[in-house]
């Protein structure tokens, strides 16, 4: 088990910046996510731990050991490649065993534990395949299988999940986290699903543009979002724009332009323009003392299974909420909304323009 | 391996300096310090011994470009037309004649490579395969036959049209305009191929959108399809003033002195008796600077990258249709006779191998007596197995930096020197190579095995070989290494294997087609290497154990009149060691690139 520490890891192409400054800590046995929108720096940063890439500056080290200057074959990182890489001129069994034949394992204990591994992630009996006869969830298997089988100090993987359909998604991505807690093997996962982030990691860190903005464990990042990108980023959330016109320590009230009035929490310094940001699921239909009340028509009603979404209008402020499923709500009815003011965050207008609106 | 890890050691390990240190290395010892020692020798001369010497420099015309005369031939009035050519002098020959083949060699290869790309016919997978005939090489032997084909007494023209037809016309070409014709029936494929590779990657809706605006037929071809084809027409032309200007078959067989080629050859051969020889080094330096001016021109066509990216053929469904009755007389009266009169050499070649006699203007007699005779032949003999040796032993360097620089370009960036020097023996001309070897190696190696002088030719000529003949297998292997994602070289490097190893193990297994494809055409156009071969190939004299090549050995059985079917028969041998290599690649191995040029 091995703990990893990036400090002030920066590098550019060209004029971008792909890692700018990047400093965090993973924790012996933790699975660590990189979780940013595409193109944010994810793999580089992700490349530079492996020693694919070496930082314009900056450091990587392992248990305290400077690596960054090391050879990617030289860390004992082990890597899960978005497109798994797996060698089309070799089968199964060769592809797995590469990484021991190369550490000089006898032929038996290599064929021993390639025999294990690939129970571990459940393809026996195909050890003679090649890549191209494989479905693409067993050719993930393998490359994973490939990666744990050398049992790294690290391992990488880069959106491992990507290429399968979305139901061998789900159930590769409970198998990955039930594996990983096995093993106890350090991990850094980088994703740009923040479902999937949330749900397998015991850390994120989110990335925006080269930078880590905000690191924490899911509930922290879901809950205490530090910035207007990140609570838009992770979650749903519906943002009203507007001025905030009393403060009280932590609480504000904010006035839309059309007027609406919402009791909050302050996120940062927040002064004159701001936003709120509202997740769907803090609504609610019956009333709550002392709640903000949104009062509106209902526009779109969809459902969704575990519960219902509603395009609440408020005098030209649109919300998103979820309600019941079984409550009974038609398009073009009115509406009474209530939200507790600690789940409204109003957070500095600065950076709205850089948001991705869904 | 430095042992604390830097920045630097970081970028040059060993393996990196193995792929890119150690080819530049080789280049410059093996390219630029030769050609440098050229330019060198020829700079201890005053410029102007070359200029006031009329054989070189003059601007005057001599001779008659055409002569008809009336004479009584075998009891019959004939008037025999004679195209000779119009001669200035060699630098003035040289240029024009290039030109010239130029030109009416890209006339030809266009037309080719439009009818192939945009029309269908019956008959078009033959005619295909025909224009592709006279790529197959056979040095001095076809210009021999092309020589025999418009021989005005015993030439089969002028026997079609006197003796066939009964036209009072017999027609001779010799000399200047001999090598011209040569060259033009030898190098047009090479302008075909290349705009046809061009006119394929025209993405067909240009041509479309400019149809439906009213441009058709020549029309659309003047205004949209020629210029789109631009970049190949610019590539081939090019390569064929180059393969023009070195030439040194043709005018050996016309025995055309007033070439800048032959000029070179005959005063290399000088130098290597004795004195060195200063209009050699001078003229080998205009052929020099007029091939890498050339060169330099079409540089931007001409990269390892654009080789990888024509070969991997068209992108789209190229536009094809069907032909009106005018095209089809193009076609059928114009387009098949010409090709069938290009492919004649090298059908002739083998004609010869088998005749008897050819001297009259139709073979006779069937014998094997000539096949026999490359192996009873001592001197014949010797020189297949030489030829075999060299190439085999070129082919372990032309592996080397075959597979280090594709690989470096391929995955290291900002490597232009690299790419430049593994493409530019395309354009370098052999007879350079061959005397700066000479000059460089007789020199600054003196008494060691690379001395020309002390040890003969043999070191020489493999080296010579490796370096004209590894743009073929640098071109096959970066287009392999275009298909391999370098994510499966990381995965091996991140699950700790080197780079050596990971190159051994994961880079060439998945290139291998590409690699021995590559390898087995340097290999056959090794065997038949001319320019290097006759100059150095000569070099350690023409005994029992002589060290010459077969090209070499083909050359001197022409010109001193040991008769052309055992000359014929090596021909025959070097055509079928290519046409094997060719299905090979093609049929067996799928591989799809042209067999010379871009
Ligand atoms: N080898 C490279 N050369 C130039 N730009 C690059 C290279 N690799 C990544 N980039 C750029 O760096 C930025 C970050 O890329 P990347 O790390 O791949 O993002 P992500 O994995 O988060 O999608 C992008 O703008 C990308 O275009
Ligand atoms: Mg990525």
């Amino acid at each position: 088990m091995t703990r990893v520490d990036l400090k002030g890891v920066t590098k550019r192409f060209e004029n971008v910046v792909a890692a700018d400054n990047v400093t965090l800590s993973v924790e012996h046995g933790e699975l660590f996510t990189l979780l940013g929108p595409s193109g944010c720096g994810k793999t580089t940063t992700l490349r530079i731990v492996a020693g694919f890439e070496l930082p314009d500056s900056g450091s990587v080290a392992f248990d305290g050991e400077d690596v960054t200057y090391k050879k990617p074959f030289e860390r004992g990182c082990a890597m899960v490649f978005q497109n798994y890489a797996l060698w089309p001129h070799m089968t199964v069994f060769e592809n797995v065993a590469y990484g021991l034949k190369v550490r000089g394992v006898a032929s038996n204990d290599v064929k021993r534990r390639v025999r294990e591994v690939l129970k571990l992630v459940g393809l026996e009996g195909l050890e003679n395949r090649y890549p191209l006869q494989l479905s693409g969830g067993q050719q993930q298997r393998v490359a994973l299988a490939r990666a744990l089988v050398v049992e790294p100090r690290v391992l990488l993987m880069d959106e491992p999940l990507s290429n399968l359909d979305a139901k061998l998604r789900l159930r590769m991505r409970e198998e990955l986290k039930r594996l990983q807690k096995r093993l106890g093997i350090t991990t850094i996962y980088v994703t740009h699903d923040q479902e999937e982030a949330m749900s397998i990691s015991d850390r994120v860190g989110i990335m925006n543009r080269g930078r880590v903005l905000q690191v924490g464990t899911p509930v922290e990042v879901y809950f205490k979002p530090s910035s207007l990108f990140i609570a838009t980023f992770i979650g749903r959330g519906s943002l009203l724009r507007g001025w905030v016109d009393r403060r009280q320590g932590e609480r504000v009230r904010l006035v839309t332009g059309n007027g609406l009035q919402l009791e909050g929490v302050a996120v940062g310094g927040v002064e004159g323009e701001a936003v709120a940001v509202l997740r769907p699921e803090d609504f609610s239909l019956t009333p709550i003392p002392g709640a903000n009340q949104v009062e509106g028509t209902v526009e779109l009603v969809m459902f969704l299974g575990v519960h219902k979404q509603l395009r609440v209008n408020a005098n030209g402020d649109r919300v998103i909420a979820y309600v019941d499923p079984e409550e009974k709500i038609r398009e073009g009815a009115p509406i009474k909304l209530y939200i507790r003011s600690e789940d409204v965050k109003v957070y500095p207008a600065r950076g709205w323009e850089e948001l991705e609106f869904e | 391996m430095l042992r604390k890890p830097s920045r630097l050691s970081f970028y040059f390990d060993p393996f990196t300096v193995a792929v890119t240190v150690l080819p530049v290395a080789l280049f410059a010892l093996l390219l630029i310090a030769p050609l440098a020692s050229v330019i060198y020798v020829a700079s201890l001369y005053n410029p102007a011994y070359l200029l006031s010497d009329p054989t070189y420099f003059d601007l005057k015309p001599k001779g008659e470009f055409l002569t008809a005369t009336a004479i009584t031939f075998r009891g019959r009035q004939v008037t025999v037309v004679r195209v000779s050519g119009v001669s200035f002098s060699a630098v003035v020959n040289s240029l024009l004649n290039g030109l010239t083949v130029t030109v009416v060699a890209s006339a030809i290869g266009v037309a080719v490579a439009f009818a192939f790309a945009r029309y269908d016919f019956r008959g078009k997978h033959v005619l295909r395969i025909l224009a592709t005939v006279p790529l197959l090489q056979t040095p001095f032997i076809n210009s021999f036959v092309i020589k025999k084909l418009f021989d005005w007494r015993d030439g089969i023209l002028s026997w079609f049209i006197c003796d066939v037809l009964g036209l009072p016309i017999r027609i001779g070409v010799t000399g200047l305009a001999g090598v011209a014709v040569a060259q033009i029936m030898t190098f047009y494929p090479i302008v075909y191929l290349n705009v046809y590779a061009s006119m394929v990657n025209i993405d067909p809706s240009l041509e479309e959108q400019a149809e439906n605006l009213g441009a058709r037929g020549l029309r659309l071809f003047r205004t949209v399809t020629l210029p789109l084809s631009l970049p190949g027409l610019a590539a081939g032309a090019a390569l064929v003033f180059i393969f023009s200007l070195e030439d040194v078959a043709a005018p050996i067989v016309f025995n055309e002195h007033r070439l800048i080629s032959y000029q070179v050859f005959n005063r290399f051969i000088e130098a290597t008796t004795g004195q060195l020889s200063p209009a050699a080094a001078q003229l080998a330096v205009i052929l020099l600077a007029l091939s890498l001016a050339v060169f330099a021109a079409i540089r931007k066509y001409v990269t390892l990258r654009q080789y990888a990216m024509l070969s991997r053929g068209g992108r789209w469904k190229p536009r094809v249709g069907k032909l009106g009755l005018r095209g089809k007389l193009a076609v059928y009266l114009a387009l098949a006779p010409l090709l069938l009169f290009s492919a004649f050499p090298q059908l002739a070649v083998f004609t010869y191998a088998f005749a008897e006699r050819w001297t009259g203007p139709l073979p006779e007699g069937f014998t094997l007596e000539h096949l026999g005779s490359m192996v009873s032949d001592p001197i014949v003999f010797r020189a297949i197995l030489n030829s075999l040796t060299y190439s085999l032993l070129a082919i372990f360097l032309i592996a080397f930096l075959g597979i280090s620089v594709p690989y470096a370009i391929a995955r290291f960036r900002k490597l232009e020197l690299l790419d430049l020097l593994a493409t530019s023996p395309i354009a370098i001309p052999g007879l350079v190579v061959a005397v700066g070897y000479f000059y460089f190696f007789s020199s600054s190696f003196r008494g060691t095995i690379l001395d020309p002088i002390s040890s003969g030719p043999p070191a020489l000529i493999v080296l010579a070989y490796a370096i004209r003949r590894l743009p073929f297998t640098a071109r096959a292997v970066f287009a392999g290494l275009q298909q391999v994602h370098v994510a499966l070289e990381e995965a091996s490097l991140n699950l700790g294997a080197g780079r050596f190893r990971t190159l051994v193990n994961i880079v060439i297994p998945l290139i291998g087609l590409s690699l021995l494809s590559g390898i087995m055409v340097s290999f056959v156009y090794c065997m038949s290497e001319t320019s290097t071969s006759v100059t150095l190939g000569g070099l350690g004299g023409m005994g029992e154990g002589h060290s010459a090549p077969i090209t070499y050995v083909m050359m001197d059985y022409l010109v001193r009149v040991r008769g052309p079917y055992i000359v014929a028969s090596l021909g025959a041998l070097l055509i079928t060691a290519q046409l094997l290599v060719i299905t090979i690649v093609n049929v067996v191995f799928k591989q799809r690139y042209a067999y010379i040029g871009v």
